[in-house]
């Protein structure tokens, strides 16, 4: 056997060369069409966090629902296709890919994490894809830092208004003045700090203390000794359901019971396993689905109930996701009657002249054309819910709603 | 002051988990030189198991010993499933892959029936901390290291003590020579996997009430055990249950006084230097291979 | 098909698909999934070396998929770096890592190593969630801005070529280092350490090459995938990746040149399909990963190649010649032998302990060039430690050992043999899985002058090289009448065949001095003559022979001179005929109830006027 490897090495690479002209001289990609009559969302709806990705699906299907048996939109039913991202950015973008490209979604609904919401930007943007968030509360998910959102827009919270709107009541709870912030280490919590930081600096007032901790800690007792000892009385807090229940512990073991005026990653779960630990938590959110209901709200939770299979309001885990995504998607069928045609291009600029009354706020309009304003839910029409005897209700509801 | 002392005391607790669950896999490895990485969902499997059977209706102190009874069997199932026709030869790693995949797949299947939020477990001992010089432990967190330590002794006696032990210390130090007294080396790694789970299982019951019964609690703890079982040299009981007791406190201590958020990367970075410095593990034998 | 015409045909036909597949005018979408694929392609090919090859199981190789892609991203982000250099400095960054990461290597094996590199990767994956203003913390680096080669913007239909081109890079790097001495060095590494050793093979450089080469190539990754993506988060990186990438590497068929591509490419779109499924999908991966080791535990490559090999390829009839074939020249292959009577290998006072065990006691011996030395004694008299004494293996607690003049105690064997020192084993220590050329190729390891950069570029040296070994090695394998059974897996081969094995291996090293331990252990009558022959040409040769053996009246026939060991001390040292009639050696051998075993039918050959005590 001769190794006469000049030959096949420049055989190799002779390949090369003309397969990589060949593969450069390829066609474009396909041209762009007509949008399908699709709603489609990358959600978690695995892992320990699926609760979030099921809560939005089901306030999306009772609305398609709704609309189909009122014959749809535009001639058309709508469809729901559910990705699941298992709440990982760069599936979260594999997912925007498909919804955009492969499926031709007319629309793509967001999910509950805001890392996901800001990993998709670009590929949305590229693709020329609308997009509308239901939760995912992260200032910069709807206003970029280069200023050039086009395509997303939000019925949701935005933490840079949900900041002053805990602080303020924070401040109103606390005897001594001094508040510590207490954030989850993921893209939602180390953005709110930019916005708790910010709201802080403008009310004069100094935050003595900012702890952060990851997903999945059993016990904040080192974080909550440092806030403890700088003094802090009332803490807002940014996190979600299960490591709330570890920091209700930790505190509960050093005996260190702070007000905690928190961010809507609270929601009902905690109650169910912090029970008693929970009482005077408060939480912001859009929608309560426990207390009174307006009456379309009870047909909307009625419809939702037969579905799921649920007996109580209260195990709507997720409530404001819940009626957010409910009336995102009216607002975007009031956008598709006003385009008058599934053409991602016309919907998006429908979206500013949307005017429709909600469950959780009277959009009117629902968008404006500047960075700020792709947000449709004003600050107005933030709530506050709080613990009492281990229910989340509306706080008017229980003795902590504020007497100023 | 306080401080260091609540460190410590959750320090002892947490401790007192990798304890239990690294004794698992010093038993498994004695028996089979190999290692169950699933045995991180055992310890979760006690936990959930028993919130089922509670929510079921059964009293706690009945469910608690079926849910270790049924982790046990478990325990047996993979051993006989997964590492023995893996293990064939002295270095296979066959079995690494199909106790990982194993893994997978009951903590998926956890997250699908049993849903992905964590459940609460109802404990006497875990209504309200005991305080003391401004730190506070909920007593059923002392539990641990305290079981922890009883279970060492226990093993111990066992091993020296009865036949059935001193059969297992056998087949550890050589598999073929134990086959050739009349010990069979099968049943012994049955019995030996079937023991770890029970005590892997227990450290999950006995946690539940203070942390929640939740599919994804026993991953990172199953990872984190198994470095501690290594990095003392899976070698004795003893040597176990003191490395697991220390790195737990050594990460509380790391949180309190280097950086909460890289307790993980300290903690490990960590045990990569001490196998650097003790390639047999702190309390492992240094082997001569004839050659 | 030989190993070269596989590469050839995978290389025409991976082309061929490629531009097929563009011709197909796929989807954006459909682009970049294939460019995914290509670049997890190139990460399992790293991991398929390391693990197929050099036999380290790495749990870690996500993160330093991730290191590569956070160094390029980091660069563009925040440096204003172009592609190219962010790629390059993506891949030097994360060889560096790989080297720190073969250092543990050095002390630990296994599981203990694998524990290393799962540790390795979560505190990579810590660091990246910590470190806010580096890394970006669990939101990562967005906003890469797209790469840009020499004014040419890496848009998709341009970038999936240059994804292509580093896979099809990698692909060849990965064929030839394999089928080089470097990958015959890291194969032999792993089935026997010791005899790699014995050969001359720095284990902990062939390992430390194994995984710099296996880290680069998932640094390479990482940096393409950087610029795919255009956003990175440590999400990607976890240990459920580095879970993915080894399921990849033996799905397709660890240590096959194949396998890589195979196992990446069925993972990636098996992904795609799973996902029909929601919730069950991440149980269906584990499922699948457990259905391929119960299954199919060689891959589908290694599957496809055993059924191969069993029902297309006629077995054919191997012939088992006569040895030493003195036809062979033996001094084309050996160089010129020692001309001058000197004297090889000295001992002076050598004491081994091993804690309260003394094993080899102030032993001092001293044999000369071109002759055949013996060592006989009890069981437990200490002859293999002493030949572990020097070749390396054990490190005396006394005493001196000095070979040709220059000291050697204390170095370590592969620093012996490539001074010359030669030696086979107690209990064969081939390269099972090797074939039989292989593993006499592996002793011709250090004799190669081409360098690593000659081997991967295929330069002109390389081939000459191998041309010149390969013809060697047969050459020897002649000179042990193996030469039917070149290709044949070591470990396949009858004990007789095993032993003329190590012996042709031995000889590849092209030695002073060759160590023999109990060579005739478990060889016929016929055999043992052979194995005589084969030790007198040696002899005359002018290699200086060493033998440990239990068969006396073969010891007796073939020496020069016979030095007699017990309890580690030795009793008797002259020629056979003197040793023979030693009355301290026939009561070591006899005397109070002990037994000497032999296998030879004739009786041994011992004056004995009334021994018995």
């Amino acid at each position: 056997m001769t190794w006469n490897f000049w030959r096949s090495k420049s055989c190799a690479f002779a390949l090369f060369a003309g397969s990589a002209f060949a593969l450069s001289l390829s066609i474009a990609p396909a041209e762009a069409q007509k949008a399908e009559p699709c709603i489609a969302g990358s959600w978690e709806l695995t892992g320990p966090l699926a609760h979030t990705g099921l809560a939005i699906k089901m306030g999306i299907d009772a609305a398609v629902d709704e609309i189909n048996e009122a014959g749809g939109v535009l001639g058309q039913k709508l469809r729901v296709i559910a990705y699941d991202d298992q709440g990982e950015p760069s599936r979260a973008v594999d997912n925007a890919r498909r919804i955009g490209d492969r499926d031709n979604c007319i629309i793509m609904i967001g999910g509950y994490r805001t890392p996901n919401a800001l990993a998709i930007r670009t590929v949305l943007s590229e693709m020329g894809q609308p997009w509308m968030g239901v939760i995912s509360a992260g200032t910069r998910v709807i206003e970029w830092e280069t200023g050039a959102n086009e395509w997303m827009f939000r019925v949701s919270m935005k933490d840079r208004w949900v900041a002053p709107f805990l602080v303020d009541h924070a401040i109103q709870r606390s005897k001594t003045k001094k508040i510590g912030f207490l954030y989850e280490a993921t893209g939602w919590g180390q953005g709110a700090l930019v916005d708790v930081e910010a709201t802080a600096k403008a009310k004069g007032i100094a935050l003595v203390g900012k702890e952060t901790f990851n997903i999945a800690d059993q016990d904040m007792s080192a974080q909550l000794i440092r806030l403890r000892d700088a003094g802090a009385d009332s803490l807002v807090f940014w996190g979600v359901d299960r490591e709330a229940d570890a920091i209700l512990r930790s505190m509960d073991r050093i005996g260190y019971k702070p007000n905690i005026i928190s961010a809507w990653g609270i929601g009902v779960q905690l109650g169910k396993t912090a029970g008693q630990l929970t009482e005077g938590v408060v939480v912001a959110g859009t929608y309560a689905w426990t207390g009174d209901l307006s009456p379309r709200a009870q047909k909307v939770w009625q419809r939702i109930k037969a579905s799921n299979k649920l007996q109580q309001p209260s195990e709507l885990v997720l409530p404001s996701g819940t009626a957010n995504a409910y009336d995102a998607v009216f607002v975007i069928a009031e956008a598709l009657k006003i385009a008058g045609a599934y053409d991602k291009k016309k919907l998006r600029d429908a979206f500013y002249q949307v005017k429709y009354q909600g469950i959780v706020a009277n959009y009117s309009p629902a968008f404006e054309k500047t960075a700020e304003r792709h947000d449709a839910i004003l600050p107005s029409y933030y709530k506050l819910l709080a613990y009492h005897k281990g229910i989340l209700l509306p706080i008017e509801q229980t003795p902590y709603a504020a007497k100023f | 002051m306080g401080e260091i002392l609540q460190y410590l005391l959750t320090g002892l607790s947490l401790g007192g988990i990798y304890a239990l669950v690294a004794l698992g896999f010093f038993i498994m490895w004695e028996a089979t030189k190999a290692a169950n990485f699933t045995h991180g969902e055992v310890y979760m499997f006690g936990a959930v198991a028993t919130v089922v059977l509670v929510e079921r209706g059964l009293p706690f102190l009945i469910a608690a010993p079926i849910a270790i009874a049924a982790a046990a069997v478990i325990g047996a199932l993979i051993e006989r499933l997964l590492v023995r026709p893996f293990n064939k030869e002295p270095n296979a790693i066959g079995w690494m892959l199909t106790t990982i995949a194993a893994g997978i797949m009951i903590e998926s299947f956890a997250t699908i029936t049993y849903g992905p939020l964590g459940r609460p477990l109802h404990s006497p001992l875990a209504e309200h901390p005991i305080r003391f010089a401004g730190a506070g432990i909920y007593a059923q967190e002392m539990l641990l290291p305290i079981v922890a330590v009883m279970v060492m002794f226990g093993l111990e006696a066992f091993y020296r003590r009865t036949t059935l032990g001193r059969a297992m210390r056998a087949v550890a130090f050589n598999r073929t020579t134990a086959g050739l007294m009349g010990i069979n080396p099968n049943r012994i790694a049955l019995i030996a996997y079937a023991l770890a789970a029970a005590i892997g299982a227990l450290a999950g019951i006995l946690i539940a009430p203070v942390v929640q019964a939740a599919p994804a609690m026993g991953a990172l703890i199953g990872l984190k055990a198994f470095g501690v079982a290594i990095v003392a040299g899976i070698a004795n009981a003893r040597g176990v249950v003191i490395v697991g007791i220390c790195y737990g406190v050594i990460e509380k201590l790391i949180e309190g006084y280097i950086s909460t958020g890289a307790r993980n990367a300290v903690g490990f970075t960590l045990m990569i230097l001490v196998l650097l410095l003790f390639p047999q593990g702190i309390f492992g034998r240094r082997e001569v291979v004839k050659v | 098909m030989t190993a070269r015409q596989q590469f050839i045909a995978t290389l025409l036909l991976g082309v061929a698909f490629l531009i097929l597949f563009r011709q197909l005018e796929p989807s954006n979408y459909q682009i970049g999934l294939m460019m995914r694929c290509m670049i997890l392609m190139i990460v399992t090919i790293g991991l398929n070396i390391l693990i197929g090859h050099a036999g380290l199981v790495s749990l870690g190789q996500a993160a330093l998929y991730g290191l590569g892609a956070y160094v390029a991203a980091w660069l563009a982000v925040k440096q204003g770096v172009q592609f190219l250099p962010a790629v390059i400095a993506g891949v030097v960054v994360t060889g560096l890592f790989g080297a720190a990461l073969a250092y543990p290597t050095v002390r630990v094996r296994g599981v203990y190593l694998a524990v290393i590199t799962i540790a390795f990767g979560l505190v990579f994956q810590n660091i990246l969630v910590e470190w806010l203003p580096v890394t970006g913390g669990t939101q990562g680096l967005i906003g890469i801005p797209r790469g840009n080669v020499f004014g040419v913007s890496l848009t998709r239909p341009i970038y999936f070529s240059v994804v292509a081109g580093c896979l099809i890079i990698a692909f060849i790097i990965q064929y030839n280092v394999i089928h080089s001495r470097y990958g015959r060095a890291m194969r032999a590494t792993a089935q026997s350490e010791n005899a790699a050793k014995a050969l001359g093979i720095n284990l902990a450089a062939t390992r430390t090459l194994a995984f710099v080469i296996s880290a680069a190539l998932a640094g390479l990754a990482g940096g393409l995938y950087t610029f795919l993506n255009l956003f990175v988060n440590y999400e990607t990186f976890t240990f459920f990746h580095s879970v993915s990438f080894l399921l990849m590497v033996i799905l397709g068929g660890t240590g096959t040149l194949v396998g890589p591509v195979v196992g990446a490419s069925i993972l990636t779109y098996i992904a795609e399909i799973l996902q029909d499924l929601q919730e069950w999908q991440i149980f269906a991966y584990g499922f699948l990963l457990a259905a391929v080791m119960f299954v199919m535990p060689q891959g589908i490559v290694g599957t496809c190649g055993a059924l191969w090999e069993r029902f297309v390829v006629k077995s054919r009839g191997r012939e088992t010649h006569g040895w030493p074939d003195g036809s062979v020249a033996l001094a084309e292959i050996l160089g010129p032998g020692e001309e001058s009577k000197q004297i090889a290998l000295e001992t002076k006072a050598l004491t081994l302990r091993f804690g309260g065990l003394t094993a080899v006691d102030n032993v001092s011996l001293e044999v000369q060039s071109g002759t055949v030395h013996a060592l006989i004694g009890p069981n437990g008299a200490g002859k293999s430690s002493l030949l572990n004494l020097i070749s390396g293996f054990y490190v005396p607690s006394e005493g001196s050992i000095t070979f040709f003049g220059a000291g050697i105690a204390g170095l370590p064997s592969h620093e012996l043999a490539r001074r010359g020192i030669a030696r086979t084993f107690q209990n064969t220590e081939l390269f099972g899985q090797m074939t039989v050329l292989e593993n006499v190729l592996a002793g011709f390891h250090s004799h190669y002058r081409n360098t690593l950069a000659e081997t991967l570029l295929r330069l002109p040296r390389f081939g000459r090289e191998e041309s010149q070994f390969f013809s060697q090695a047969r050459q020897l394998l002649k000179f042990v009448g193996l030469s039917d059974f070149a290709e044949e897996e070591a470990r396949n081969l009858p004990f007789g065949h095993q032993r003329r094995l190590e012996i042709a291996r031995a000889l590849a090293l092209r030695p002073r001095m060759l160590l023999l331990d109990e060579p005739a252990a478990g060889l016929t009558h016929g055999e043992i003559e052979h194995l005589k022959k084969l030790i007198r040409l040696l002899a005359g040769h002018g290699i200086t022979v060493v033998l440990v053996e239990h068969h006396v009246e073969m010891v007796m026939t073939v020496s020069d001179h016979v030095t007699v060991l017990d309890y580690g001390r030795v009793i008797a040292s002259g020629s056979a005929a003197q040793v023979q009639k030693n009355a301290v050696v026939i009561e070591a051998y006899f005397g109070h109830g002990r037994v000497v075993p032999t296998r030879s039918p004739s009786p041994v050959l011992l004056d004995q006027p009334g021994a018995a005590e």
